[in-house]
């Protein structure tokens, strides 16, 4: 217990000032995935009734608990005989216990009111066309027409988010615009989970077998409070979010969230690993959004993929081409990039002064490695893989974090995930999955610098 | 003892008696033999209780390690799959090993003393249920020796988790042992719950109408209803999910068109009248005690019957609403969230009930009352946030969140908890005929109430603030620390308050320094505080007449025509069964059935599986024989001759 005094700050400070500090600490009420804290109509209607009901409660439990403390002080027996008195033996009284009653269900009806609204609004996307409606829940017609659509799969132990419209999927980190409506559909490809994002909107279970809905519009002026649209909401497509939310915030520290990062979970026990299944959802302005969608169907659309050198075309400035470079292995391509316009026949092996290497060796070495030591075999790269066993990794650079949102994605939390996953979440499926045994290369990587560095720079130069 | 016996030997019976091939223990049988054959309805009582006070110890060492894993972010007390079985078993031990056994040890020892029976009406039956009971429990905590361990699914096991596809351990046994415990237990609430019906309504002494029984009979009558009506849904669920485990058949199995809802209604339909299951017999305790240390009736007996009566059947309406969450659509949510407000109202009434009846009256603050008042504070806390859960759209951020977890702890130790201590304390010197010691009993309130609410006053501002239910850990910056460790303090003090409670509850059979009770040293209301303390064997020597529904006070204090009068003492003496082996071995029989299923299948060295129904056959013939030879072996007995008001 003493050492336990002696390692715990926070311990110590609860013993030097209880009262101070839980006021200070009750105090807060933003963090990472506090329901009190909404930012959204969805979760501030469910804020709202909640505050309600809490009121109520209250007033409840002062006059109930009230009159409990004045009866038992009024008739405590203050003395040894007063204990052996013999008060009068009344029934109960038939006046009162029905007066009771009725104010109970009083009260009850007061809060089933907002609750019956509550659930139509949690389950239906108001309509377009319902001005009347669309005026009082103060939205503009534009955010439901505008409205994405999201497929949400959950595998043990992470999330797949597919968005049907523009063609792309994406695992983990759910990119959504700020001032849109976005309509959830919930499915799963295993056992029960729930999507939760407590700022957005309360929790709905993913049903193995049926496809549930929910949906959240976020406020875009409660995310963006004083600041501007570029510090709340970082740019997720050139990296200003990850690189923002990298400088700015300590993961450790939840008091200065990016206002358009938030924070979710799954709600439902699913199996060893549930504590490890969050995952974050990131609020975009509109440009920026529709900036992310084009960068991820470009890097997802098969013919813009990087195709082989054809000594027939002449290839523009900047394009991109794989040839064979030999210090990278026997047979081994990498990519390279045009500086000049080339004729046909002009070669990288030909003309190397009209390319340039694309990426860096250790780049094009782990993604060598990435075939190799098949992590292809369950994690889909520049297509939309659906289907695969393990989470998408297009554009994982621009990623804010890793392992289902469980820790920051740098090189420092990458290389430890790659070496020993286990250790960090123990019994997830990379590591334990069919089919990996000690014999498989990923269960061979903790003495391998060399190749983890080469993995981490293929993977994080996916931006 | 003031009494002399005679062997009972009826001329027809005795020709019964030199038939028997095995013969049942009479009366002089003691020690072990004792115990394991009798069918006094208190001692099995007696056993009911320590029994489910050992699983409550074993129970509350799964929830301290739990706390522990949770002191800080990231801890490593324990591995996620071995939290996972910790929260597993905490929950399924505390709802089917510690709660309903201690209501049932209570229905057992008070029921027949509170309506002038000399036993329940099947006393073996009785019997057999105490042995299911044991050996169901025993079931579920052997699953920590075998293939995976304990179950790790949750205490509602939600399906497909449950299925076989998606074991994390290869022929984990855990959930088949968890399914066999429960069918074994449940065949011990179904047994019992027809034996208290039976009795209260056909044994009640003459003139205890139904509107003169104590509350906590009633309670016992309602609880008893719901039990035999809520645990026909979890056993075909549990049928259901032991052949999709077993034969492979798909009634949960999505991927072969089974339906995992299917599994969570048939759970709720059980699970939430469980929930009455466990908290009326609380309130029935509480209804007894607030009255008798207030020294005033109970404030409109006929409504806290009336609406114990409603709420019992209004559970059987409400299920849905641990399924909110689910995707039900919006009328079948909005009518299950009308619904469960409405439940509100009979809850609710009760509280006012017990106030109106301290109106007026002289309070005394002995340890039972403390209980008692513990239990309305706390229980309307977890009423109210009861409320709360009924509306969807809060629910929707409260549902699997502490939150939650911080609501049915109120409700279930907070409520159902306190009030069974509080019947230990008021009922002990009647089982033990001593009093308990009043300061340590004092003593072990305020730890327990501290320690209590230090642990899960918390819990609802960590559910609010996003921390997520059945997560083995968290991790740092989402401001959970602090709280977490403020409950983890407050579990340890809680479990302290226990401890010693259940010390002094133990200890209060065998200290023979405490004071003696007498028969009625808290100036009682019911029958059973007419009777000497401890009890005798034979519970009345002459069976009372009764004339008014506060027995014991009326006779005290009541005009000379409320008094009780009693049956003509008859020759005849009072006829007391034998012992019987037959309840220990049909309990042993069906003990040994589950465990040949849960060890049939074994793969042959060339990778084939190999059923062998061998085990289960013989010793389902066991339990068979069992009953046969209890259907044959005659009523045997004995008589006693006790002075007239030797009592």
């Amino acid at each position: 217990m003493i050492s336990l005094l002696a390692k715990h700050p926070v311990l110590r400070n609860l013993f030097s000032g209880l009262f101070l500090f839980l006021a200070g600490s009750c105090s807060r009420i933003d963090h990472k995935q506090s329901a009190l804290d909404p930012k959204g109509l969805v979760s501030q209607n469910q804020y709202d009734v909640f505050m309600l009901s809490v009121w109520i409660t209250i007033f409840l439990f002062c006059t109930v608990g009230g009159c409990l403390l004045y009866v038992l002080w009024r008739y405590r027996a203050k003395t040894a005989e007063e204990a052996k008195e013999i008060p009068p033996q009344s029934h109960g009284n038939s006046m009162v216990e029905t007066g009771l009653i009725i104010a109970s269900s009083i009260i009850l009806v007061i809060l089933a009111v907002p609750t019956l609204q509550g659930v139509v609004l949690l389950n239906r996307v108001p309509d377009a066309n319902d001005t009347e409606s669309l005026e009082k829940l103060g939205l503009d017609r534009s955010q439901i027409d505008g409205a994405i659509t999201v497929n949400v799969t959950g595998k043990r132990f992470f999330w797949i988010f597919e968005y049907p419209q523009f063609g792309i999927v994406t695992a983990n980190e759910l990119v959504f615009p700020a001032t849109k409506a976005v309509r959830i559909n919930l499915r799963t490809e295993d056992v029960i989970h729930s999507f939760w994002v407590p700022k957005l909107a309360g929790k709905m279970d993913l049903m193995p077998g049926q496809e549930n809905f929910m949906w959240f519009i976020a406020d875009q002026k409660k995310i963006m409070g004083d600041s501007d649209a570029a510090t709340a909401m970082p740019a997720v497509h050139d990296g200003t979010m990850r690189s923002k939310v990298f400088a700015k915030q300590k993961f450790t520290d939840e008091f200065e969230p990016v206002g358009g990062l938030f924070y979710g979970q799954c709600a439902e026990f699913c199996g060893n690993s549930h504590a490890y299944m969050s995952f974050r959802a990131l609020a975009q302005t509109d440009e920026d959004f529709d900036t992310w969608v084009k960068r991820f169907q470009n890097a997802q659309n098969p013919n813009l993929q990087t195709k082989s050198y054809d000594p027939k075309t002449s290839y523009n400035k900047n394009s991109f081409v794989s040839f064979a470079d030999n210090k990278l292995g026997a047979g081994a391509n990498r990519e390279y990039r045009s500086v000049r316009k080339t004729s046909p026949g002009q070669s990288p092996q030909v003309a190397p002064g009209a390319w340039e290497k694309a990426h860096s060796d250790d780049y094009e070495k782990g993604k060598q490695l990435f075939s190799s030591l098949q992590c292809v075999q369950c994690h889909a790269v520049n297509r939309t893989g659906l289907g695969a066993k393990g989470p998408n990794l297009t554009l994982y650079g621009l990623r804010t974090s890793l392992a289902a949102g469980w820790m920051r994605n740098d090189e420092e939390s990458l290389s430890k995930w790659l070496k020993n996953s286990n250790e960090i979440k123990f019994g997830n499926l990379m590591w334990n999955g069919e089919g990996v045994d000690d014999r498989h290369p990923l269960r061979n990587l903790q003495d391998d610098d060399e190749k983890v560095n080469q993995l981490i720079a293929y993977l994080l130069g996916q931006s | 003892m003031a009494t002399e016996s005679i062997k009972y030997l009826a001329p027809d019976s005795e020709n019964k008696a030199k038939t028997q091939v095995f013969p049942r223990p009479g009366q002089h049988t003691t020690g072990l033999v004792d115990w394991l054959t009798t069918i006094d309805h208190k001692k099995i009582g007696l056993m009911y209780g320590m029994t489910a006070l050992f699983f409550l110890i074993v129970g509350g060492l799964e929830a301290l390690l739990i706390r522990s894993q949770l002191w800080d972010h990231n801890m490593d007390v324990l591995t996620n799959r071995q939290y996972n079985q910790m929260f597993t078993m905490h929950g399924t031990t505390m709802v089917f090993l510690v709660i309903m056994p201690l209501s049932a040890a209570f229905f057992n020892f008070i029921m027949p003393l509170q309506i002038g029976a000399r036993d329940v009406a099947f006393p073996r039956m009785n019997a057999l249920s105490l042995w299911c009971f044991v050996g169901g429990g025993l079931i579920l905590n052997l699953s920590w020796f075998f293939t995976g361990g304990s179950p790790a699914i949750g205490w509602f096991g939600y399906a497909p988790l449950t299925d076989t596809r998606f074991a994390e351990v290869i022929g984990d046994m855990g959930p088949d042992f968890w399914i066999f415990s429960l069918q074994i237990l449940g065949v011990a609430s179904l047994l019992a719950s027809f034996n208290f019906i039976t009795t209260i309504i056909n044994m009640r002494a003459p003139g205890m109408t139904m509107m003169r029984l104590p509350v906590f009979t009633w309670m016992t009558l309602i609880v008893s209803f719901l039990i035999i009506l809520a645990f026909p849904a979890i056993t075909i669920a549990l049928v259901e999910l032991m052949f999709d485990r077993t034969y492979g058949t798909n009634f949960y199995d999505f991927l072969e068109g089974g339906k995992p809802h299917l599994w969570q209604h048939l759970f709720w339909i059980f699970g939430h009248p469980e929930v009455y299951i466990l908290i009326l017999p609380a309130m029935g305790i509480v209804s007894e005690v607030i009255p008798v240390f207030s020294r005033k009736p109970l404030f409109g007996y006929g409504l806290v019957i009336f609406s114990g009566a409603i709420i019992g059947f209004m559970g059987f309406a409400v299920w849905s609403h641990h399924m909110f969450t689910t995707g039900m659509g919006v009328v079948a949510t909005s009518a299950f969230a009308m619904l469960t407000m409405l439940i509100a109202i009979p809850t609710g009434v009760k509280i006012f009930n017990w106030i109106g009846t301290m109106w007026g009256g002289r309070i005394r603050f002995d340890t039972p009352m403390l209980f008692a008042l513990g239990f309305i504070t706390m229980f309307m806390i977890g009423g109210f946030t009861g409320i709360m859960h009924s509306s969807v759209p809060i629910d929707a951020q409260h549902q699997d969140s502490y939150f939650v977890v911080a609501h049915f702890h109120y409700v279930l130790i907070g409520g159902a908890l306190f009030g069974l201590f509080c019947g230990f304390y008021f009922w002990l010197p009647k089982m033990t005929g001593r009093m308990l010691n009043e300061k340590l009993g004092k003593f072990v309130f305020t730890l327990m109430f501290l320690g209590f609410n230090l642990t899960f006053f918390p819990m609802h501002y960590l559910g609010m603030i996003g921390q997520p239910r059945r997560t083995h850990t968290y991790n740092e910056g989402h401001g959970f620390e602090t709280w977490n460790q403020i409950a983890t303090i407050g579990a340890f003090i809680l479990g302290v308050g226990i401890v010693i409670g259940i010390y002094q509850f133990v200890t209060a059979f065998f200290n023979k320094k405490l004071k003696p009770a007498g028969k009625n040293p808290w100036d009682a209301r019911t029958l059973e505080w007419a009777l000497s303390s401890p009890v005798k064997e034979y519970n009345f020597a002459r069976t009372p007449i009764i004339k008014a529904r506060d027995q014991a006070w009326e006779n005290n204090y009541g005009p000379r025509e409320n008094h009780a009068e009693k049956e003509p003492l008859d020759d005849h003496g009072v006829h007391m069964p034998d012992r019987s082996w037959w309840p220990l071995v049909t309990a042993l029989g069906l003990f040994g059935l589950a465990m040949g299923m849960l060890f049939h299948r074994t793969i042959d060295p060339s990778g084939e599986l190999v059923r062998d129904y061998t085990v289960p056959i013989l010793a389902g013939s066991v339990a068979i024989i069992g009953m046969i030879m209890w259907a044959l072996e005659g009523p045997g007995g004995y008589h006693l001759f006790p002075k007239e008001n030797d009592e």
